[in-house]
């Protein structure tokens, strides 16, 4: 799972002259927070997040409503943007993770996906909790089983074995440390056409594991 | 089980005036069209209103020579003392109403010089160009370098040469145009001929068996007519145009008829005491010319458009 | 089936609504298109299918601003990635779209510089867009050709668009527009003009790219085998308005519109013949643009018109299965209920048993000799060369019969016609028609063999010349072959015309008076004037729309069935082949590789290249199963054939043959005898050619499984 096969592709992105007007009605009816700015053959040139579109008071003469009106009128896009050497950026081949771990270091919601400076794509948390819900096999229904193991070799192999002996397929996979339990993982699987007594049965008999949630889920 | 069809009244097929019509009522659709058909119209009436009426006699020497536009001569006089107006008006029945032929009992046929020249160099290129369209191969080597040979002369040459060689006369001066016009008759037809006959319907001519020449006259030739129209009208312009460059060398249409080209070449010697006399034929036959022109612009144009 | 997830935004790309496009013509204007609704999402390929003149290709333009000086978006809004394209003015617009919507027409030299290196022009997209240096993008340029699997790419780059194939000049455009990554490819009839098997190769390659790139397509075709095969979702347009609109799953399994329905109807299903099938055209013709009833559009064509479809125009609506339709009564449809109206010309069809043999062909052969253009070529020290347009082709046609003749462009499917027809003599070889010898061209013949022999042409735009009237051109031949007496040309004409159904009244008709099935009718009605034993069929309903196709075809079968008239059929389409022929000869490069009962010829046993042929028909059944076969490469060049069996350059089944296909490119192959009169053409025992699977397959789901 890399960046490229999660982000968005094609995004809505904005000229530096747009005026921000403009900017702001495509941002609100697209439902959209980041609206990348390129120039020059989609080439990054900055970003504008909604916090960019709040005013700036320091910027404006008095805060009559005539004033505001015009200084907004001839805003552009160029101007009220996150320039590129502040825009953090990400290139398609990153692994799924490392885009994560560049959203949460940052505090950012968004990442436009850049190679050669060219916008590919864009890859925000929407995405990658979709990319979520989807690890875990949330479109397909089956009997989702959290099974608790201990962090040693051969362990997993014991489980996989289990289910290839059923002839199971497994249509959603996610393993965590647990915190609470030291030493201990816990493995989320989701196995369709199954019921949860078939499940149930089948693993409990696995030395050393137990099962610590089991539901059909969809 | 023949499915009931709504019987109409048996239509009756338009006649060829009403077609003929019909095919030139689309220059109206034109501006330019219109105004060269107003501008060739009002020669062509004046030409027949000269059969009937001049104001005065156009070959009698009635009044003084070298006079000014005045209000008894409105176009002035010319050298000799004749009318200029009567002598312009009754100059256009050469070149578009009547041809004479030869002989001493001053038979004319209807018809201008200009008109059955550029029948004579329609007909003429278009066989031409149909056979060395239609047949290709040798014909098509043979017919084209021999008309290419033709076009290499310069038009006033092969003009002179015919003239001299044939004396002077009107039918000599069709025969001129005749010759000079046909290549290009010729070329453009042979380009149409080319591409009508890929078309299926002649593949369908063909399939029946039917000869080279019902192919080239019954089913190539009027799919051609609407460009040799178009074509047509410039040539009458041109003809217009050759005749009066031979009046001007003394060479065109015969006295004792007036001839546009011929008053500007008389009317040019006394230049400097009634430079009007040199004017008006020159204006006329510029109008005419232009007016041919326009009108065939109009009639391509449309044409074209029609097709679409 | 699982339905596809998708990730990332999921905004439409594309979103029209509610759009009207004008057209200011003298004297007022022309809606080509009225309240035009839909929308396209990343990586989804919509379809907008419909007949000649329904508006479709107006869409795109007005999408691209390429509507011309006279034409307009009069109402509604076209929304490109969010943004309003309709309103904003030249420099806006190419901002908004600029290097983000590319088109792929149906001629790919509308779109290739002549003059110009394709590579050059490939790199010129990505040196000028995106200021890339020339090392670079000749890299890039290599590498995108490589992805839509040019061959040999790194050399096309140096060659001039004339120098490669159709195929793969449409490559090279699709290369090309996909270097700039853009959002929306729009598409119009961008195979119609290629080959089947080039054609299928070209739709694979659309299909995969479009998952790659996620790109959004706009998908123009006016065939519903193609829109079965590639597109996600489809619109259905008439008379400048969209009918319905669905997956493409639902459309074909359950139109609910009449007019889809009837489209359904007039196409014949692959596999499907005369005997057992029949085509049922559409009724009436397709309202112009300024004569559009003030109900519901389709309303005078349908069968299920009732009062209200005439006073009031229907709204689209969503059906229960999410496929919108626009008709008040959709609910109250079932086509499985369905009748032909009265109005609907239906023919008749015997099966006829096969006659005395009419035309027999031997051995026949048809070189066109080539001039070269070197001084010796001039001076002929060089051998002659030759373009072997027809290689020794041997069938017979027997009376009462349809030989259907199939093969790709440049198979000499047309040549074998202008042979037997005598616009073209024969090389070498014999042909018999009646008893006579009809080697010679048309010339050497008789006038009486001439008579017996008539053809119907493709392009109903040129079947006819302008000049002359109905009347007068049917009653040429008439007068030609002296089969009337004078006096009563007239009653024959108008006889032959009620034949045509065409009435009386189209006797002083001038050609461009009437519509291309009109002109089709007319040339059949010539050809048949002289009442000819055999009538040649050249593509006589390619150039026409589904509905008037099955017309023509309906009027021929009957025709054939009341006067027992034989035919020879050539098509490139192998549905309409199969749907109209009782014999099919399969035709490559010039060499007939099987014939026989059409029946035989459409399952196995198969010749390889039949068998090609078949898996790239685009079958208009998106649950149809076929086997994936493509071939390789293009047609060689006839000036040089392959040596042996002249399809073993491309057979991917040359393996099969004995040792290991090594025969194929020395030997010229054995006819093999399968039995009634099915011959293949072929090395391959016919043992092995019998173990083929069929190459199609219907699955017939069931129906409680799928909810």
């Amino acid at each position: 799972m890399l960046v490229k096969d999660i982000m968005t592709r094609h995004p809505i992105m904005a000229a530096s002259d747009t005026p921000v007007t403009e900017v702001q009605s495509i941002m609100s009816q697209n439902g959209i927070r980041h609206l990348p700015v390129v120039g020059d053959g989609k080439r990054l040139q900055g970003l504008i997040t909604r916090q960019r579109l709040a005013l700036k008071a320091d910027e404006l003469g008095s805060l009559n409503v005539w004033e505001i009106t015009r200084h907004i009128s001839q805003l552009r896009a160029g101007q009220i943007m996150l320039k590129r050497a502040q825009v953090i950026t990400v290139t398609p081949n990153r692994t799924v993770e490392r885009a994560a771990a560049l959203l949460t270091d940052y505090k950012i919601s968004g990442l436009p996906v850049v190679e050669e400076e060219i916008v590919v794509g864009i890859i925000t948390e929407t995405d990658l909790l979709r990319a979520f819900q989807i690890m875990l096999g949330l479109p397909m229904s089956g009997v989702r089983v959290t099974v608790r193991m201990p962090n040693r070799k051969g362990e997993f192999n014991k489980l996989s074995s289990v289910i290839a002996q059923n002839g199971w397929g497994v249509t959603g996979m996610g393993s965590f440390p647990t915190p609470r339990n030291p030493g201990k993982y816990d493995l989320v699987l989701k196995i369709p056409d199954v019921s949860v007594d078939e499940v149930q049965e089948a693993l409990s008999s696995i030395p050393d594991q137990t099962i610590v949630d089991i539901r059909a889920a969809v | 089980m023949t499915v009931a069809q709504p019987v109409l009244a048996a239509s009756r097929p338009p006649s060829r005036l009403r077609k003929l019509w019909n095919s030139i009522s689309i220059v109206f659709q034109s501006r330019i069209g219109t105004a060269g058909l107003v501008v060739v119209a009002f020669w062509v009436i004046i030409a027949f209103v000269s059969l009937f009426w001049t104001p005065y006699p156009p070959n009698s020497s009635l009044f003084v020579q070298n006079l000014p536009h005045n209000s008894t001569n409105w176009l002035g006089t010319d050298h000799l003392g004749r009318d200029e107006l009567s002598r312009l008006m009754q100059g256009t029945q050469v070149i578009l109403l009547k041809t004479r032929l030869p002989g001493e009992n001053r038979i004319a046929i209807p018809g201008g010089v200009a008109i059955w020249g550029v029948l004579g160099s329609l007909l003429l290129g278009s066989v031409l160009g149909l056979n060395a369209g239609y047949r290709g191969g040798w014909w098509d080597q043979v017919i084209m370098q021999v008309l290419d040979a033709l076009i290499a002369f310069p038009v006033i040459v092969l003009y002179l040469v015919i003239i001299a060689a044939l004396g002077q006369g009107d039918l000599v001066v069709i025969f001129a145009i005749t010759i000079t016009g046909a290549p290009g008759v010729a070329r453009l037809v042979r380009g149409l001929t080319l591409d009508i006959k890929t078309r299926d319907y002649i593949r369908a001519a063909e399939t029946r068996g039917e000869s080279k020449a019902f192919i080239m006259y019954r089913e190539i030739l009027p799919n051609a007519r609407g460009p040799l129209l178009v074509d047509a009208m410039l040539r009458v312009g041109y003809a217009i145009f050759a005749i009066g460059t031979l009046g001007f060398l003394g060479l065109g249409l015969p006295p004792p008829d007036p001839d546009w080209g011929n008053m500007v070449n008389e009317a040019r010697r006394n230049i400097f005491i009634n430079q009007w006399a040199v004017i008006f034929p020159s204006l006329a036959i510029a109008s005419l010319v232009i007016g041919l022109n326009l009108f065939a612009d109009g009639l391509r144009e449309e044409i074209t458009r029609y097709q679409k | 089936m699982a339905s596809e997830i998708t990730y990332g935004h999921t905004g439409p790309v594309l979103k029209l609504e509610d759009v009207a496009i004008a057209y200011k013509v003298r004297g007022g204007e022309i809606e080509a298109v009225q309240n035009v609704s839909f929308e396209i999402n990343r990586g989804e390929s919509h379809g907008i299918v419909g007949e000649s003149g329904c508006g479709k290709s107006t869409v795109a333009w007005a999408i691209v601003n390429f509507l011309g000086a006279n034409g307009y978006v009069k109402r509604g809004s076209v929304k490109f990635l969010g943004q309003e394209l309709v309103g904003k003015r030249g420099e806006d617009l190419r901002r908004l779209r600029g290097d983000q919507i590319a088109m792929v027409y149906q001629d790919p030299m509308q779109a290739l510089n002549p003059s110009m290196r394709l590579g050059d022009q490939l790199k010129e997209v990505l040196t000028v867009h995106r200021g890339l240096s020339n090392a670079e993008a000749e890299k890039r340029a290599i590498e995108m050709l490589e992805r839509v699997y040019m061959p040999d790419a790194a050399n096309v780059m140096k060659r001039f668009p004339h120098q490669i194939s159709g195929g793969q000049q449409q490559r090279v455009v699709i290369a090309m527009a996909l270097l700039n990554n853009p959002a929306l490819l729009i598409m119009d009839e961008p195979t119609t003009a290629l080959d089947v098997t080039v054609e299928a190769a070209v739709l694979d390659l659309i299909a995969e790219l479009r998952r790659e790139f996620d790109t959004a397509i706009m998908y123009i075709t006016h065939n519903l085998g193609v829109v079965a095969r590639v597109c996600t979702k489809v619109g259905v347009m008439y008379a400048g308005e969209m009918v319905e609109r669905g997956t493409v799953e639902q459309i074909f399994k359950h139109p609910q519109h009449p007019y889809t329905q009837g489209l359904m109807r007039c196409v014949p299903k692959l596999g499907a013949d005369k005997a057992s099938s029949m085509l049922y055209p559409i009724r009436g013709r397709v309202p112009p643009p300024n004569s559009r009833p003030i109900g519901c559009i389709f309303g005078p064509r349908c069968d299920y018109a009732r009062e209200r479809c005439r006073l009031e125009r229907p709204q689209p609506r969503i059906m229960s299965n999410g496929v919108e339709v626009r008709c008040h009564f959709a609910e109250e449809i079932d086509p499985a209920q369905w009748q032909p109206h009265e109005d609907i010309e239906l023919p008749t069809v015997h099966e006829v048993a096969p006659g005395e043999p009419l035309l027999k062909i031997e051995h026949l052969k048809k070189y066109y000799e080539v001039s070269g253009t070197t001084l010796k070529d001039l001076l002929g020290l060089t051998p002659k060369r030759y373009v072997k347009a027809v290689e020794d082709a041997t069938f017979t046609v027997r009376q009462g019969r349809t030989l259907g003749v199939v093969g790709e462009s440049g198979c000499g499917k047309s040549t074998l016609i202008k042979t037997i027809i005598g616009l073209e003599n024969s090389t070498d070889g014999k042909a018999e028609f009646m008893g006579f010898d009809i080697t010679g061209d048309i010339s050497s013949r008789d006038l009486a063999v001439i008579k017996e022999l008539q053809m119907v042409f493709q392009n109903p735009d040129s079947t006819m010349n302008p000049s002359y009237t109905v009347g007068q051109q049917i009653a040429r031949p008439m007068l030609r072959f002296k089969t009337v007496p004078k006096k009563q040309v007239r009653q024959e004409v108008i006889k032959l015309l009620q034949a045509m159904r065409l009435g009386e009244n189209y006797m002083d008709r001038l050609p461009r008076q009437l519509s291309g099935g009109e002109k089709q009718r007319v040339g059949i009605a010539r050809a048949l004037a002289s009442h000819p034993n055999l009538v040649l069929c050249d593509e006589p309903v390619s150039a026409l729309d589904v509905s008037v196709q099955a017309a023509i075809l309906n009027l021929l079968l009957d025709l054939q069935s009341k006067l027992g008239t034989t035919m020879v059929f050539i098509a490139h389409d192998l549905s309409v082949v199969r749907f109209f022929s009782d014999d099919v000869a399969v035709m490559y490069l010039g060499q007939i590789m099987e014939i026989g009962p059409a029946d035989a010829i459409y399952a196995p046993p198969y010749h390889p290249y039949t068998e090609a042929l078949l898996s790239a028909v685009p079958i208009p059944d998106p649950t149809a199963e076929q086997k994936h076969i493509r071939l390789e490469g293009s047609v060689p060049s006839a000036l040089d054939p392959p040596s042996g069996c002249r399809f073993h350059t491309r057979c991917p089944r040359r393996h099969l043959a004995p040792e290991e296909g090594a025969v194929c490119a020395t030997q010229i192959p054995p006819w093999q005898e399968i039995g009634n009169g099915h011959k293949i053409f072929c090395h391959i025992p016919q043992e092995i050619l019998r173990t083929f699977e069929p190459v199609i397959s219907i699955k017939e789901k069931d129906e409680s499984h799928v909810s």
